[in-house]
């Protein structure tokens, strides 16, 4: 089976799991209203207000919604050994992390399917800016998250606290990549500055992070 | 020149000294802490291999 | 033992030469150093807040090394490897202290200088960031489990490597408020001559001391690790006297 085989695999293993069961999309999507709805009433919008602050609230909102869902996504893997078995198969690991993160991406995206009219209707927002552009920055910031937060919640699978310390070690990283995000969303809801810097830092940081974690990725899962 | 003024009244002085301090309480107190650690691991490497006392730790 | 007494030795000389030197360089820095025309006295704080955040800014290059080290000797020569881990940790502790100290140097001279304590520019939020990176490494030390402690923490250094060019640049787009790097800036942006030795001196007393602390807390790790492997042999040899 080729590499790409292998991926569309675990990819399709993990869609399967999570049809079967809707865990995780379920509790994203209610947790990511939840936060929107308390920033909301933190905040008070007004229309002017809300363009400068909302694509902050999106990304923590999403952020936050995303590490529930990744601290479960190898926990899974957990129950009946079938990480040992998966680490005793001769596929390639790498393809393993690049199914799971690909399958954790697409959670994420349909959950911002759903919260983004929500966020239009609450905030009262309309794109300043080029609103197209929100199509590029969008999966550029969720994998930028989501690659990086897979590859973090393996790391701490088998420590104490793993549910403490997956944000514990994701944010400090991700710092950068969030902030490009919130800036180039800020740019498209205002119009008031360019986002293309920040989409290239973006770009820069999903090929950076994902090289090295296709290349660590092994070295993590054989830890002992 | 003499030093007496940064013990004076001013914020100036007051947050000088108060770098100048600080700096030596945290590098001081790291360095003790190394020492501390020192002296409480070569504690364990000079007990009595046939004391059982070392096998309480349930990893 | 013999060799052992001598390391003391030359780790007690390194000790005293280090504090020599800071303590000239402290006289040389609050007393004889000239007042800045501009800011006055509390200018004198540069004396320990840049020495110590270059220093800070070298460390990190110290555990990235040594971690890629450990990963390349991980299976090949664990013996090596543990060496390695233990310069990665203790460069990583050692940096988080500098850090901190310039984090705190800078908000006490910020407080005098600019009337407020912290500001977000490039320069002070890329320091926060890198404050943060590694205590999250020592975190990450501290929650995993014994077993593979080394390998994570290694893999996460690496991580935090590749971050902190990213963080330096995207800060440095977001905000610029801070001067200009007093060395290598602008052509009238050098230090004056006459302040020169008080800074140059408290950088090497600096550097020696950071180099003093970073072997010590050398040292102590590897202290431990043999202390460790001593226990798990006693267990392993234990357990075989039981089975029998």
């Amino acid at each position: 089976m080729s590499y790409l085989g292998h991926v569309l695999t675990h990819l399709r293993k993990d869609l399967q799991l999570e049809w079967r069961s809707r865990d995780s999309i379920n509790g994203m999507l209610f947790f990511s209203l939840l936060v929107v709805v308390v920033f909301s009433l933190a905040f008070d919008p007004t229309a002017a207000m809300s363009r400068q602050i909302a694509g902050g609230i999106l990304w923590v909102a999403l952020l936050f919604a995303s590490i529930t869902a990744l601290n479960q996504a190898w926990t899974r893997e957990q129950r009946n050994r079938v990480l040992d078995a998966q680490r005793m198969s001769p596929a390639p690991p790498s393809a393993l992390f690049l199914g799971k993160a690909i399958a954790n991406l697409l959670f994420v995206a349909l959950v911002e399917a759903v919260l983004a009219p929500l966020f239009i209707v609450f905030y009262n927002l309309h794109a300043l800016g080029q609103g197209w552009l929100f199509l590029v920055v969008m999966p550029l910031g969720t994998w930028a998250l989501v690659c990086n937060g897979t590859f973090f919640a393996a790391l701490g699978l088998r420590t104490r606290n793993r549910e403490l310390l997956l944000p514990l070690i994701l944010f400090p990283i991700s710092i950068p990549a969030l902030l490009g995000m919130m800036q180039a969303t800020t740019a498209i809801l205002t119009g008031e500055f360019e986002p293309g810097l920040w989409i290239r830092l973006l770009i820069a940081y999903n090929i950076a992070f994902t090289t090295v974690c296709l290349l660590l990725f092994e070295t993590v899962l054989s830890a002992e | 020149m003499k030093l007496s003024w940064i013990f004076g009244p001013s914020m100036e002085a007051h947050h000088l000294l108060y770098a100048y301090v600080t700096v030596w309480l945290i590098q001081g107190g790291y360095a003790a802490w190394i020492a501390l650690q020192w002296a409480r691991t070569g504690k364990e490497l000079q007990s009595d291999p046939a004391d059982s006392s070392q096998f309480d730790e349930d990893s | 033992m013999k060799r052992s007494r001598i390391l003391g030795l030359v780790g007690i000389v390194w000790l005293l030469a280090s504090l020599g030197v800071i303590a000239y360089a402290t006289r040389l820095g609050l007393i004889l150093a000239p007042v800045d025309a501009l800011q006055g006295n509390i200018f004198r704080i540069i004396y320990y807040h840049v020495p110590t955040s270059m220093l800070s800014l070298l460390f990190p290059y110290v555990n990235l090394v040594a971690s890629l080290f450990y990963l390349y000797w991980r299976q090949r020569d664990p013996l090596k490897a543990l060496t390695a881990d233990a310069v990665a940790i203790s460069s990583a502790e050692v940096t988080v202290v500098y850090a901190t100290i310039c984090l705190w140097t800078g908000m006490l001279w910020g407080r005098v200088a600019w009337g407020i304590w912290w500001t977000w520019d490039a320069r002070l939020t890329s320091m926060l960031l890198l404050w943060l990176l590694y205590v999250s490494y020592l975190m990450l030390r501290r929650l995993s489990s014994t077993g593979q402690t080394h390998t994570l923490a290694a893999v996460l250094s690496v991580f935090a490597g590749i971050d902190v060019p990213i963080v330096y640049m995207s800060i440095r787009w977001w905000r610029t408020q801070h001067p200009a790097p007093v060395f290598g800036g602008g052509g009238d942006s050098g230090l004056d001559p006459s302040m020169r030795p008080a800074f140059w001196f408290n950088v090497l007393g600096w550097a020696m001391w950071g180099i003093f602390l970073l072997v010590f807390r050398y040292m102590l790790e590897r202290r431990r690790q043999e202390s460790e492997q001593d226990a798990a042999l006693q267990a392993i040899e234990a357990s075989l006297e039981i089975a029998q």
